[in-house]
């Protein structure tokens, strides 16, 4: 069968199990009703093995052939009840979601929670094409899965629906569902790529700037797309496979405004892009920034809670017209 | 590199782990297959592995096609077919190699343990030793633990739990598999045409018979048949089982002539009491039936059919069927006045011209005497039971002359001497005759009620067509000594030889009582197991009631095969429901906890609210009852341990308990 027609079939039967299944709450028990069950093409093939067995049973009339038959039979039967169950029980709970930028890939943390007395084996979590690492839940635990959402444009990009799957026992069967909870991410405009220098408030800047980057190492934060490579901490990434960014207690802090306005010759989306930019660089050198956007002003500040709150307003800026 | 390596290591383990079971399921076909085939699987395996190990490049495209014609050419050579079970089976496993040669993927993989499954059931087709049932069960589990253990997808579990789910998997599946084997309908026939794969292990009884050639009878203890008589059994001298019917003799060989016609049944008149019974045959490559000499109605495979020498047989002509069976009332008494044609009179009373002449000239001065047939078949027996005849299993050979030579020269013969000479003797009187062969008497199983009929029973006899009589039966051997005939002295009248030739002295009687009691465990086994058929099926119908609800077994049993699915699915889907639902063991600790605090709350401390944590309540009853400070904190420190921590053992818990069960706060 070609493959879009099997992408389309699955579309429909999604819409067809979100007009059945209504929207979910931020955690959610899966319940007999929800969860589906078809073999997989392993589990296809396996039936087809025992339908020719069966077949040739009949004909020879060996007995000893129908027992390895209906056990097998009976294999598949009992492993599609186990694969059933394995979800049954299963609580999925929505944790969060660490804001992105634009066209980088939101990871939605989803715990999976077993509320039942048996290990729960092999769950994955999957959403479009990318399935990821199954988990194995102990009786009364919780794994954390992440489920992987390319993003496009700032805003809040959802998690409109996921499937949890398990193809335990043997790969014979998929057992799935569809979740459909109201997760969302926060996704920041892209960083306009770097060139255009902060704008200076008052004009003595320069010779305040000199003495920046010689500034008391204060810490680490994490890094994003267009820093600067020579402060990226390359052997705490050596450590944890985690790009970090050096961040110096600057001896100058001149404050500065970023203005909307000052960006007059760009669009409405490229001037944010810029001003998320602008606001990156400016706290990666500890300088106090404000934001100044059409009907809302961001006062003048420091630290990471001030950056977050900026490129939130940023994202959540409304569009033109 | 080094996690390359690792990996390299690791799919060379998991690849050895396949070959090993794709072996072990097909080494019940390798010892009967062309060399070739065991050395062609082994080599692909050999090939794969090594690659994987060495890090080689695996063999390309062109080189696996020219490996699988050469292997297809191969298996056709050899047998003429890829059609049947040995062909098939030669051809799965050539197939098998090649497949695991070109294996890239978990996927590649599970498909052989899927097809090991597949090897197996081929050499169940044809199996029916013990030995191979035994070593099926345990490859089956082995094979499931594969499949389980290969199927796992991410993080591979532990051997022991993937080896105790196996065992789960398939106990859960046992009762389905019961109850499917005792519903599925069976055909009564074969679907499509059955190769004919082995020529079949000939048995004590075969298509002709020559008395003078000594080394055609071989005494053997192999079972030839099983009878269970449903009510009262026939006297033992009363227990002639009868089987092929020789007609035609050209001086020294007797044959089955072609019988084709149907037995004129309408004929004969069946006297005195009726015997019930169900015979179990053990394959003898022949398409034969025994039925107790005479059968009246009988009912099994569609072809069981009477011809026109009474014998009972499959008569479609095809390769012999490896096993069935059938039940046949017989009366042992009867009266089978067949009208003779002339062709018929003539082809059963021809012997060579110019043959036995001094047997002629004997049967001529009786003739003179008397010519009345009864009075011939008297002389006849007479002769016999007068002159030193002796029974033996050794007797010397006979040259140009057997039944001359016989008759008046060595005087020493088995059953079939006796048979051949008395059938000569009346056909030189000018009467129609025939040799019966079958099998005379069994051995009852003390243990159950049974009767095992084995090669060493083998009879011949003869059967002497009489005016008015019909055909009559004349055993010739009871001319020679008067209680040989009865179970016991015939055992001891074969019983050296054929205790020196099995080596088994039969006269030890627990070990007798063992062996009886084993083939009774045998005989449970094949009727109710190997020899479960559409008879039997619809015997347990009846039993059940089930005969007239519906219009014919097979769709009655079709119906309850669903119904009984559908049941044992809703059973199993309930049973485990029953098993994931209970509460988590892991909850003990919370139990202590809420009986804490459930004690906290009748001292006005407020029950822990949903989203405060333990730790935060017990800062909260702290302030609130600063006496019993102490005890809370230990508590709650416990409570934390024993749910939290990975490797918390049963002590924190009682410990836990211990302290949840004296703490009072009122008195604090």
């Amino acid at each position: 069968m070609p493959v879009a027609a099997v992408q389309r079939l699955e579309r429909w039967a999604a819409g067809w199990a979100r007009r059945r299944q209504g929207a979910d709450p931020l955690a959610v028990i899966l319940k007999r009703r929800r969860i589906y069950i078809l073999p997989t093409a392993f589990g296809a093939s396996f039936g087809a093995m025992v339908l020719a067995m069966l077949l040739a049973s009949l004909n020879y009339g060996a007995n000893l052939g129908f027992a390895l038959t209906f056990l097998l039979a009976g294999l598949g039967l009992v492993a599609m009840h186990h694969c059933h169950n394995n979800l049954l029980g299963t609580r999925l709970r929505f944790i969060g979601a660490a804001p992105v930028f634009a066209e980088q890939v939101a990871e939605f943390r989803i715990a999976v929670e077993n509320t039942s007395a048996t290990l729960r084996c092999e769950i994955e979590l999957a959403h479009e094409q990318i399935v990821s690492e199954p988990v194995d839940v102990p009786a009364g635990g919780a794994e954390t899965v992440r489920v992987a959402v390319p993003t496009r444009r700032r805003g809040w990009a959802r998690l409109d629906r996921f499937a949890v799957q398990a193809r335990y026992p043997a790969r014979l069967f998929r057992a799935w569902t569809w979740v459909h909870m109201d997760a969302r991410c926060l996704v920041y405009p892209r960083p306009a790529p770097p060139g255009r220098p902060l704008p200076q408030s008052s004009g003595s800047g320069a010779a305040g700037r000199q003495s920046r980057g010689d500034s008391d190492f204060s810490g680490l934060r994490s890094a994003v797309p267009g820093d600067p490579p020579q402060r990226i901490a390359w052997k705490a990434y050596a450590r944890s496979e985690v790009l970090l960014l050096k961040e110096f207690a600057g001896g100058d802090s001149e404050p500065c405004m970023l203005d909307w306005d000052s960006l007059s010759e760009l669009d409405a989306e490229a001037r944010l892009s810029q001003l998320a930019r602008w606001c990156l660089e400016a706290a990666a050198e500890s300088r106090p920034f404000g934001l100044r956007l059409p009907g809302r002003t961001i006062a003048l500040g420091t630290g990471e809670p001030h950056l977050s709150a900026c490129l939130e307003a940023l994202a959540l800026h409304p569009t033109a017209q | 590199m080094k996690a390359a390596s690792a990996s390299a290591d690791h799919d060379a383990e998991r690849l050895l782990w396949v070959a090993a079971i794709v072996l072990a399921a097909s080494l019940p076909h390798l010892l009967g297959m062309p060399v070739w085939v065991p050395a062609f699987l082994i080599g692909t395996m050999a090939l794969r592995i090594a690659s994987a190990l060495r890090g080689w490049r695996a063999p390309g495209r062109p080189l696996r096609l020219l490996l699988a014609f050469a292997a297809f050419c191969g298996v056709l050579a050899r047998y003429r077919t890829i059609n049947g079970i040995e062909a098939g089976s030669a051809l799965l496993v050539v197939m098998m190699g090649l497949k695991f040669l070109e294996s890239r993927n978990h996927r590649d993989q599970l498909v052989l343990i899927m097809l090991s499954y597949f090897l197996m059931f081929a050499s169940l087709l044809s199996e029916r030793s013990p030995l191979t049932i035994v070593y099926c069960l345990v490859l089956v589990w082995l094979t499931t633990v594969s499949l389980l253990h290969l199927g796992r997808v991410g993080r591979k579990g532990d051997g022991r739990a993937t080896a105790k789910l196996a065992s789960r998997l398939l106990l859960q599946s046992t009762p389905i598999m019961v109850l499917l084997f005792l519903l599925f309908p069976r055909l009564p026939e074969p679907l499509w045409a059955i190769q004919s794969d082995a020529s079949g292990a000939t048995s004590g009884l075969s298509e002709q018979m020559s008395p003078g050639d000594i080394a055609s009878l071989k005494l053997s203890d192999a079972i030839a048949f099983r009878v269970e008589f449903d009510g009262r059994v026939p006297n033992e001298r009363e227990l002639y089982w009868r089987g092929p019917v020789m007609n035609a003799f050209n001086g020294r060989t007797w044959r089955m002539a072609p019988a084709a016609r149907r037995a004129p049944q309408a004929t004969i008149e069946y006297l005195g009491e009726q015997f019930d019974y169900r015979v179990m045959l053990e394959p003898s490559g022949h398409n034969w039936a025994f039925a107790l000499d005479l059968p009246k109605s009988w009912s099994g495979p569609r072809h069981l059919r009477m011809n026109g020498d009474y014998q009972l047989g499959l008569s479609f002509a095809g390769p012999p069927l490896p096993r069935y069976d059938y039940r046949a009332t017989s009366y042992t008494r009867y009266l089978a006045r067949e009208p003779l044609a002339d062709t018929q009179q003539r082809m059963l009373t021809r012997l060579p011209a110019g043959s036995s002449p001094r047997t002629r000239a004997l049967v001529a001065t009786w003739l003179a005497d008397d010519p009345s047939p009864r009075q011939i078949v008297a002389r006849a027996m007479d002769y016999l039971r007068s002159q030193p005849f002796y029974y033996t299993l050794t007797p010397r050979t006979l040259r140009d002359e057997p039944v001359d030579e016989f008759l008046f020269d060595t005087r020493e013969g088995f059953c079939e001497h006796y048979a051949s000479a008395f059938a000569v003797m009346m056909r030189a009187a000018g009467l129609p005759a025939r040799v019966v062969t079958g099998y005379q008497g069994g051995e009852r199983n003390r243990l159950s009620n049974y009767y095992i009929v084995r090669q060493s029973d083998a009879h011949a006899w003869t059967e002497v067509w009489i005016e008015d009589e019909g055909w009559t039966r004349v055993d010739p051997v009871t001319a020679i000594s008067p209680g040989r005939v009865t179970q016991d002295a015939w055992r001891t009248s074969f019983g050296d030889q054929a205790a020196a030739g099995a080596g088994v002295s039969v006269r030890v009687p627990w070990l007798s009582n063992a062996r009886l009691l084993l083939d009774a465990g045998y005989f449970y086994w094949n009727s109710w197991v190997m020899g479960y058929g559409p008879e039997v099926q619809s015997a347990l119908l009846d039993r059940l009631g089930l005969h007239d609800t519906l219009g014919g077994h097979a769709s009655t049993l079709l119906l309850l095969v669903v119904a009984v699915t559908i049941a044992a699915s809703i059973a199993l889907s309930l049973y485990l429901a029953w098993r994931y639902r209970r509460k988590p063991g892991i909850d003990a600790a919370a139990r202590q906890f809420a009986a804490f605090a459930r004690r906290l709350a009748r001292q006005r401390v407020l029950p822990p609210s949903p989203s405060e944590g333990p730790i935060a309540y017990a800062a909260r009853a702290r302030r609130l009852l600063p006496r019993a400070a102490a005890e809370i904190d230990a508590i709650v420190a416990l409570y934390l341990r024993a749910r939290y921590e990975p490797d918390a053992d049963r002590s924190i818990l009682a410990q836990l308990r211990a302290r949840v069960a004296a703490f009072s706060p009122a008195r604090a």
